[in-house]
């Protein structure tokens, strides 16, 4: 199984309240997949079903049929497979995650899960300090700190420590930087892309932000009203601007300038989705 | 029109505030602001979490009271406790949560809770709820239950609520950061048309890209003021921007990096059409020549 997807979603649907007067289909039939070691984003606007589906990958929610969860070769649709384990491999951080805090003391709230999977004390201890250091929190200075006086940032990265310290082979962030400022959101994401290149960590994006996704995803999921509507590498995506604003959402804006030029007549060879490729095909195009 | 003929509507002077002053880790959130806000004003606060904008915000309309200095709305301080009603009738306010502003369940009966508290008649308050529905676009969804909306619509009927109350100053903190694109782009456009009716505007964001809908845009840090321009002039400082960790809208991040190039490119271009424009007349005139 190790060539196939690590994360195999099949035809997948599910209804809230299901029979009740408040009803509400989230999924209409979902297919996807994730392989190890990519950078995988899932865009749509508010309500498309995009939380809904990372919450299948973990067990959170189970599969009905005909829709298939395999993760790592395991079928979650299958009752007797113990998700426990499943969700050792895979982390998943929600919007405010400072809100998982729940120990008094920060070195507390990051040893919980390798307390309940057994760990020695010792071994805990090394857990803990690696998962704070990953995150940039200074291991003899905050691990003593009580939670509530910790600033929103500093939550975020106990929050985020706690669920590293289980050494997850795939982390899903589920709009885990909203509300926070641009400087606090460009260090926490420079750190995930850190742990992605540097210990092949798997990770799934969710997000409305366009401009977050085209720094640090190799492929995209398109959702809208419970369905996948568009896939394909960040570049192919957002060179559909006006599929995307059927779907509410947009293009960043220094692909927006190219599409500008283009509708201007301008050849633009490769469209930019960053800024720093912005500048150089500009650049090229000035001076061509 | 020179400036000394016209009132602001909002005048700042000299404003601390402390929060916890008595304990002994106080927390001093705004350190001496100086601002003058006019009428029909669309202003622009940004900054980054913890430099004060919200605390700001608060003061505006006497939800907070300045330990030191004096803010005046229409003349009113907020010191003054008897005036605090007459203030938050002319300052209102819409938060980041939609969900904790809505209180009725349906879209009309909440925007009209608050005018008839105010003991507007009937017919008026009709007249009102639809005015407001109308202005944010939502006049369609008034017999809708909210908890059926998007966070888009809903934050543009906690905004009609607001607007039925006909506040002259409408202040958003953080309004659309939990909304989607298409949900933040309704929201702006509604914000626009009360601005463009004459509404003056205070707008407290994280989005660099949304301080380009104003016509001022304050910088905060450290609980100060620290630039103060038109969107042009402030957004034109990228490096001081930078060191304020503060982004800049990658419109403008582009035309200062092609400057940096070239120094003939303008550094200060905000809008896509304007950098598009200033690339097409580049590319025409050298193949004119």
């Amino acid at each position: 199984m190790s060539d196939g997807p690590f994360i195999w979603l099949n035809d997948l649907h599910h209804v809230y309240l299901r029979g009740t007067p408040l009803e509400v289909t989230a999924l209409r039939g979902v297919s996807l997949e994730i392989h190890r070691g990519e950078s995988v984003g899932i865009i749509g606007r508010t309500g498309s079903g995009k939380s809904t589906v990372v919450q299948h990958f973990n067990g959170l929610i189970r599969p009905r049929e005909p829709g298939k969860v395999v993760v790592d070769g395991q079928d979650l649709s299958d009752p007797r497979v113990d998700v426990r384990r499943v969700r050792q491999k895979i982390g998943l951080v929600f919007q405010y995650p400072e809100q998982q805090l729940f120990e008094r003391l920060v070195g507390d709230d990051i040893a919980f899960g390798p307390k309940k999977l057994g760990m020695e004390r010792a071994e805990r201890r090394e857990r803990v300090k690696w998962a704070m250091e990953v995150v940039g929190l200074d291991f003899e200075a905050f691990k003593d700190r009580p939670t509530f006086s910790l600033s929103g940032g500093e939550m975020r990265k106990v929050a985020l420590a706690g669920v590293l310290a289980l050494q997850p082979e795939v982390l899903i962030l589920d709009e885990s930087t909203s509300g926070l400022d641009p400087r606090s959101r460009k260090e926490f994401l420079d750190r995930m892309l850190a742990l992605h290149s540097g210990h092949e960590l798997t990770l799934v994006f969710v997000s409305p932000s366009m401009e977050d996704m085209a720094e640090l995803v190799d492929r995209i999921y398109v959702m809208d009203d419970g369905r996948v509507v568009m896939s394909g590498t960040t570049r192919e995506v957002f060179s559909q601007p006006e599929r995307l604003r059927e779907h509410g959402l947009g293009v960043p804006q220094v692909t927006e300038v190219a599409h500008a030029l283009i509708a201007r007549g301008i050849r633009v060879g490769q469209v930019p989705v960053t800024v720093d490729e912005g500048v150089a095909e500009a650049w090229r195009i000035l001076n061509s | 029109m020179s400036t000394e003929s016209v009132e602001p509507i909002i005048k700042i002077r000299d404003l601390h505030f402390t929060y916890n002053p008595q304990s002994e880790t106080p927390i001093h959130a705004l350190k001496g602001i100086d601002l003058d806000v006019y009428r029909g004003d669309y202003l622009v606060i940004i900054g980054h979490n913890g430099s004060g904008k919200s605390t700001l915000a608060k003061n505006l309309n006497a939800l907070l009271r300045p330990i030191e200095g004096d803010v005046w709305v229409e003349g009113m301080n907020t010191r003054h406790l008897a005036s605090t009603l007459a203030i938050r009738s002319t300052v209102g306010m819409v938060f980041q949560s939609p969900d904790n502003q809505i209180v009725a369940t349906v879209v009309e009966e909440d925007v009209a809770f608050g005018p008839e508290n105010l003991g507007v008649p009937e017919d008026e308050l009709r007249e009102r709820v639809a005015w407001a529905l109308g202005v944010v676009g939502m006049l369609e969804h008034h017999r809708r239950a909210p908890h059926r909306l998007s966070a888009g619509q809903k934050q543009r009927v906690a905004i009609a609520g607001v607007m039925a109350m006909k506040p002259d100053v409408l202040v958003l903190d953080e309004a659309t950061s939990m909304l989607d694109p298409s949900g933040r782009r309704d929201v702006l456009a509604a914000v626009r048309t009360l601005n463009d009716e004459g509404v003056t505007v205070i707008a407290i964001t994280h989005f660099m890209h949304e301080a380009i809908e104003g016509n001022r845009v304050v910088v905060m840090d450290a609980g100060q003021v620290v630039l103060e321009g038109s969107p042009r002039q402030v957004f034109a400082r990228v490096e001081e921007l930078r060191d304020l960790q503060l982004d800049v809208p990658q419109t403008t991040e582009l035309a200062y990096l092609l400057n940096r190039r070239d120094q003939t490119f303008p550094p200060d271009l905000l809008l896509v059409d304007e950098v598009a424009d200033e690339i097409e007349k580049r590319v025409s005139r050298r193949a004119g020549s």
